[in-house]
């Protein structure tokens, strides 16, 4: 293929068009990738603070005052500070990195390309859903700098903590910032939803049914629904927030609110409203950070086993179960939280279901497993990494989704565990697989494997490093977000582990730089990918051009005469038939 | 591009990861043999029960499904000229595990329905109850002293003074104690703590007792239970409440009845 690939039909393009405001899915995937990058390293440094005051609790070093003058003056963290951190690490990393990454970024640059479409439905909306994030991003960082810092009553924001001011610091000015960047970033999430669902519902290239849809694409149809359908509920919910903030509404807020020697005026509100409107998006978003990891996951395994994924047809429903229970799931974030007890017994019931589905997906893994020819790429190295954590952090939302067993382990390390196995962990190891193996299509380079196999290996077992004994503090008792647990005299026996889990965490952090260098090393000096299938693989992105110009295809879009998972078919020559290929070549001998 | 897949086909990442999934199945499952739920000082034995039966059951899956994996992992390493399968469908496997998982599902969810129960249900006539205030950063306990009618409050009468509003009109607030941090209750006996937040939302946790109850504002929330071991234990906040959550802790002292009734009495003098 020739180099002059980007102007196919839509004449020179500026920098300003190309580059910055892009209408070609490709570049604003990579825009959003560059962006999630950025925000990751914010988010995960943010851990790192967290985790020194954790495992080393009022002992830091001088040299931290000059870069935290007041939140670590004396190079002691102050409470505060403390609370800021977390709350902000969990605020970047579940909007504005485990979404905008996997779904924004790799769902905008996989869809066109996997469903045979020269761009998104909407490539105008789709330019404005960026546009609409990175203000989003930029005000989330800002709050950093405001007085009182940025938010602090949690990523998931609890009035009254959230909506009176003076309950801490952080809800001063830095959590207005925070609801005016969660709407942004909302408004774009729905912009980049519709774009989704109506671009692979309308935009598949002949032969495409749904049932041969990549599961990739199956998992990014479904997350635009859940999108569209739970984030507005987020966005009225903050929006009465702000109300309550800054108009002297009374949504949240009941009467008889006492704090710093003031009685407010606030009157007939309820604090657990907003739990219900932000659960009812938050459980929705956690499959929102799932699903395209399990997508890529099954993508990837059966590439780099040779073989059809196993049970297709099951992995869809699946997902399309899960996808449709996540919305009736919320109130098992609040089963200690007052509501009747009858929700509880409900929400027991509709929470261990998901377990069915789930389990589906995990046996139909290692079903593909089975008699595969087991190529250990880095990317497959991921995969393989997301089915340990998918396994190991569905089992234990099992503890939690059982409402008795829950009332013990509620708000403790053993839900920080679960979900940064099952969310965090899936979701982060699905970028990164996802980076890996679209490397070679983004870029027309491959990433350095054996800097990738570094990589996974100090991430994959810091990881376990890191989550799993978090499990065993949270059966002992220790209660999350605390600022210092050796407060209490039953926790202090458990400093050890904390320790433990904070080297780990230094060695995870670490980890992700041999990443981003190599990330950036390969976009201009990596191998040059020779052929437009590096991986032979059968998904349709990889029947487009090495540098796919700005159109995905130079001619005709192509036909799709089977689905995506032909390894070793034993009508077909070859190991593998792509999607595009037709069906005709039958063995002579047979 | 050919030497690209046969450089990353390295069979030997895949048997260090068959053995690090080995490793860390067995180190994380020895583990938990050492890591325990504090030691129970209550009647909610059944809560604790339904722990180790799902400990139990995950545990197992865990170990089958994490072992299975990296033994397929292990095996089909790095078999370029073996023989491949296209077989990929199987109604009756797949309907198999999906029976299978349900129905292992079930007794969890029925007998977790059954406990929930139990432990919502209404506390049995012969409980006493106290009060237990959350505000930043601290818990305010309340007893009713012997007349065991508390006073009434209203946020209204708020102050630094008159800490949880009662209402000075009302005699039957006259004999309340209140105690700021503490609390003693006598072994064995049912007692109900209403549970009530000045300002923002609190979780009354008792991590020895198996219970946790959020603190809701506008919300008048009570749990129910029976101390049934003499000790000191500690009371914790479990809901991010500002920045002093962490210390907002409180003691709880379990005391034989006589030792009760007589700290129950010098309070009343103190009064």
């Amino acid at each position: 293929m020739s180099e002059g690939h980007d102007d196919h039909g839509h004449g020179k393009q500026s920098f300003i068009s190309k580059y910055i405001f892009s209408y070609d899915h490709k570049m604003i995937a990579k825009q959003y990738l560059t962006l999630v990058m950025f925000m990751a390293v914010v988010g995960g440094s943010l851990a790192m603070l967290v985790r020194l005051q954790l495992g080393w609790p009022g002992q830091h070093a001088q040299f931290w005052e000059t870069l935290f003058p007041a939140g670590m003056a004396q190079g002691v963290m102050t409470p505060e500070f403390y609370v800021m951190l977390f709350t902000m690490h969990g605020t970047i990393m579940v909007f504005f990195v485990l979404s905008l990454g996997p779904v924004s970024g790799f769902g905008n640059f996989l869809i066109p390309l996997q469903v045979g479409a020269r761009d998104m439905a909407f490539p105008f909306l789709n330019m404005m859903s960026f546009w609409t994030a990175l203000p989003g991003a930029i005000i989330i960082l800002i709050s950093f700098f405001v007085e009182g810092g940025a938010a602090a009553s949690g990523w998931t924001a609890y009035p009254p903590l959230s909506a009176i001011r003076s309950a801490i610091p952080g809800s001063a000015m830095g959590q207005t910032l925070w609801i005016v960047g969660m709407i942004f970033f909302i408004a774009s999430f729905t912009m980049g939803g519709l774009n989704f669902v109506v671009t692979i519902l309308n935009l598949r290239t002949k032969g495409l049914k749904m049932m041969r849809l990549p599961l990739t694409t199956w998992a990014q149809f479904l997350v635009g629904i859940l999108g569209l359908l739970a984030f507005p509920a987020l966005a009225a919910g903050s929006i009465l927030l702000l109300f309550d903030r800054g108009l002297g509404t009374s949504f949240y807020l009941p009467a008889g609110i006492f704090i710093g020697d003031t009685l407010f005026p606030h009157s007939g509100g309820s604090p657990l409203l907003w739990q219900h409107l932000f659960w009812f998006l938050g459980h929705p978003e956690v499959y929102i950070i799932m699903l395209p990891a399990l997508g890529f996951t099954s993508d990837i395994i059966s590439t780099f086993t040779r073989r059809p994924i196993f049970g297709y047809r099951s992995m869809v429903y699946a997902i399309v179960a899960i996808a449709m229970l996540s919305f009736v799931v919320w109130g098992h974030h609040m089963f200690v939280s007052g509501m009747s007890p009858f929700l509880g017994t409900a929400f027991t019931m509709t929470t261990l279901c998901i377990a069915v589905p789930s389990a589906v997906k995990v046996f139909n893994w290692l079903a593909t497993l089975w008699m595969a020819k087991i190529q250990f790429t880095t990317p497959m190295l991921f995969a393989l990494g997301i089915v340990s954590f998918f396994v190991t952090g569905g089992l234990t939302g099992i503890f939690l989704g059982t409402n008795v067993v829950d009332i013990q382990l509620h708000d403790t390390y053993f839900v920080v565990a679960h979900f940064h196995f099952i969310m965090a962990g899936a979701g982060l190891f699905g970028l990164l697989a996802a980076v890996y193996y679209w490397f070679p299509k983004m870029f027309g380079r491959h990433m350095n494997e054996r800097a990738g196999k570094v990589h996974f290996w100090f991430t994959f077992i810091a990881y376990y490093g890191v989550f799993f004994p978090m499990h065993y503090l949270g059966i002992s008792g220790m209660m999350r977000r605390i600022y210092d647990p050796n407060t209490y005299d039953y926790l202090k026996p458990f400093q050890n582990v904390n320790t433990f889990i904070s080297i780990s965490a230094f060695i995870l952090g670490l980890a992700q730089v041999i990443f981003l260098a190599n990330y950036f090393w390969s976009m201009f000096k990596g191998k040059k990918v020779e052929s437009e299938n590096p991986w032979h693989a059968n998904t349709l992105e990889w029947s487009t051009p090495i540098h796919p110009g700005h159109g995905n295809w130079p001619g005709d879009i192509p036909e799709v005469y089977r689905w995506p998972y032909d390894y070793q078919h034993p009508d077909e020559e070859g190991d593998h038939a792509p999607q595009w290929q037709p069906p005709a070549k039958v063995k002579a001998a047979k | 591009m050919a030497e690209n897949i046969q450089a990353t086909r390295d069979a030997k990442h895949g048997m260090a990861l068959a053995v690090t999934l080995w490793a860390i199945m067995l180190v994380s499952v020895a583990f938990f043999f050492k890591y325990d739920l504090p030691e129970l000082a209550s009647d909610r034995q059944s809560q604790d029960t339904l722990y180790y039966v799902i400990l139990g059951l995950t545990g197992v899956a865990y170990i089958v499904i994490q072992s299975l994996f990296a033994f397929y992992i292990w095996k089909y390493r790095h078999r370029d000229d073996a023989e491949g399968s296209y077989w990929h469908e199987s109604h009756k496997m797949e309907v198999a595990w999906t029976i299978a998982t349900a129905v292992i599902l079930v007794p969890i969810v029925f007998a977790g329905l059954v406990i929930w129960d139990d432990v919502k249900a209404a506390p049995p006539e012969d409980v006493f109850t106290i009060e237990a205030v959350g505000a930043q950063f601290q818990w305010d306990i309340r007893y009713p002293g012997p007349d065991g009618q508390f006073g009434s409050w209203r946020p209204e009468l708020y102050s630094l003074e008159n800490y949880l509003g009662i209402d000075p009109d009302d005699a039957a607030g006259n004999d309340d104690i209140h105690l700021i941090n503490q609390m003693v209750l006598p072994i064995d006996q049912p007692v109900r703590i209403l549970l009530r937040s000045k300002d923002v939302q609190h979780a009354f946790f008792l991590p020895h007792f198996r219970v946790k109850q959020d603190l809701m504002p506008g919300i008048m929330t009570s749990v129910w239970f029976t101390p049934t071991k003499i000790g000191e234990y500690e009371i914790a906040c479990a809901e991010l409440c500002g920045l002093g959550h962490y210390r907002m802790r409180a003691f709880l002292s379990i005391r034989s009845q006589a030792d009760y009734d007589t700290w129950l009495a010098e309070q009343s003098q103190a009064n």
